[in-house]
């Protein structure tokens, strides 16, 4: 049991640094994650019938494609003029990978809103876009707070996928080279596992907070 | 010769998803029974059991049994498997990765088998006991055909994912798609050697075709379900614990 602790306490700023590694992948991520999906969600409920196809074969695509595949190319795989760096590389493909998710969420909550509402705001003169910014979307975000929350907590799961193969030094990865350095992979694992539950559970928490806090008193 | 060297490590992919798909299916189903179960006994420890697994990322976990799992386990699977099974599952390490892939999504199938048993009405189970049914027949003769096949979008969504999540055991060593992918492109004596760029796009378009086949498959079959049966499926726009999520809200 000592040792239990031991191994914390010894190797408690590498955890630390590896613990802040994994939030700074996840924010960057869920920044591109958000506007790129919103974007796709806005081409998918245009009344053009080809843009809606863009934003269709780009949801197809990124969701059907392994995460790993997408790092892999945006990493070793563009031409050495548009070289990211790692922690770039890895943000912008989870982003990506995230996005055609989002947006899928963000579209069915617009869906959510009812046709009836669209017509009598256009009705009323507004234009496409007010009609999407002041009708649409106030009532749609309010219906995907729940899926993008449960959609953030898995890509923060998701984010130990960039320490894996671009070998950035998250969370997991100082588990890793922690318990390569002690031979004590269970105390090594098991703290970092901590780690991200403390990310998860909390943001489970916020996501609850937030519907509460916006649900529309009818 | 480059294209048949992918496609016999796509499927090692496609075995071990298999596998991992029908021991998931049965795992979760045995713990969303466990989670729905009347005794306290049985409910809080497998409702802990999923909550655990299925927030912890599935990479960690598989890294995590790859460098924990006693060699003795190891050595006991290499002992084991058959040898008509491919090379790739010849290596003890194919254990943990088969077990990584079923510990996280047996959980997040559970989640989700729970969701459909708990959206079914009361009355339905109220009216399985009037009848004198006893608790397991009115589970598997009432609750269950109905629930489950209310969950048949999600759980297919669910198996997509595992599907992509195969190339992760890359990451543990295993001789699978990526993998060979990485050799490919870095083949010096190929000539002309196959860029990285295009090897990944080959194996991305790979995946597109199995996945996409995958969710028409379950189209067909709900709409043909809905036609015999009425089935009202719940909608799923996303991946994972969405539908789970939803159902902790109502």
């Amino acid at each position: 049991m000592g040792e239990f602790w031991g191994v914390l306490e010894r190797y408690f700023p590498e955890f630390v640094s590896g613990f802040f590694v994994t939030l700074r992948l996840v924010g960057i991520s869920f920044a591109i994650a958000m506007s790129v999906g919103v974007v796709i969600a806005a081409f998918r409920v245009t009344p053009a019938k080809w843009v809606q196809r863009i934003g269709g074969t780009y949801v197809e695509i990124f969701r059907n494609i392994p995460l790993l595949v997408l790092l892999f190319i945006l990493f070793y795989g563009l031409p050495s003029e548009v070289q990211f760096s790692r922690v770039t590389a890895g943000a912008l493909g989870l982003g990506l990978y995230t996005a055609a998710y989002v947006g899928e969420a963000v579209r069915s909550g617009v869906f959510a809103v009812g046709q009836g509402q669209i017509d009598a705001s256009l009705s009323l003169g507004f234009s496409y876009r007010d009609t999407l910014r002041r009708v649409v979307l106030p009532q749609a975000v309010r219906t995907v707070i729940p899926p993008l929350g449960s959609l953030f907590i898995a890509m923060t799961k998701n984010s130990a996928v960039i320490g894996g193969a671009l070998q950035v030094q998250d969370l997991m990865m100082k588990a890793r080279g922690i318990s390569a350095d002690t031979f004590q992979t269970n105390e090594a694992f098991f703290w970092a596992a901590v780690g991200y539950l403390l990310i998860t559970v909390s943001l489970t928490f916020v996501v609850r907070n937030l519907e509460t806090r916006l649900a529309i008193r009818r | 010769m480059n294209a048949k060297f992918l496609l016999n490590a796509f499927l090692v992919n496609i075995e071990i998803a298999a596998i991992a798909m029908v021991l998931s299916l049965i795992f979760g189903l045995l713990l969303a029974l466990g989670r729905v179960s009347k005794s306290r006994v049985v409910s809080i420890p497998s409702g802990a059991w999923v909550d655990v697994w299925r927030n912890l990322p599935l990479l960690f976990i598989l890294l995590y049994l790859s460098l924990s799992l006693p060699e003795t386990w190891n050595a006991r699977y290499e002992n084991l498997v058959p040898a008509f099974m491919p090379e790739a599952f010849q290596s003890g390490r194919v254990l943990a990765g088969v077990m990584g892939l079923t510990l996280y999504n047996s959980a997040v199938i559970a989640e989700v088998m729970r969701a459909g048993i708990q959206s079914l009405e009361r009355g339905q189970g109220e009216a399985a006991a009037a009848l004198g049914l006893p608790y397991w027949k009115s589970m598997r003769l009432v609750i269950l055909p109905q629930g489950l096949r209310r969950m048949v979008p999600a759980t297919v969504s669910q198996l997509i994912t595992l599907m992509k999540d195969t190339t992760l055991v890359s990451i543990i060593a295993i001789q699978e798609i990526m993998r060979h992918g990485r050799i490919l492109s870095s083949c010096f004596t190929c000539d002309p050697q196959p860029p990285l760029l295009q090897v990944f796009l080959v194996v991305g378009a790979m995946f597109i075709v199995v996945n996409l086949t995958l969710s028409r498959v379950s189209r067909r079959l709900e709409i043909r379900q809905r036609e015999r049966t009425g089935t009202e499926v719940q909608a799923v726009t996303g991946l994972e614990d969405q539908v789970a999520a939803k159902a902790d809200v109502t």
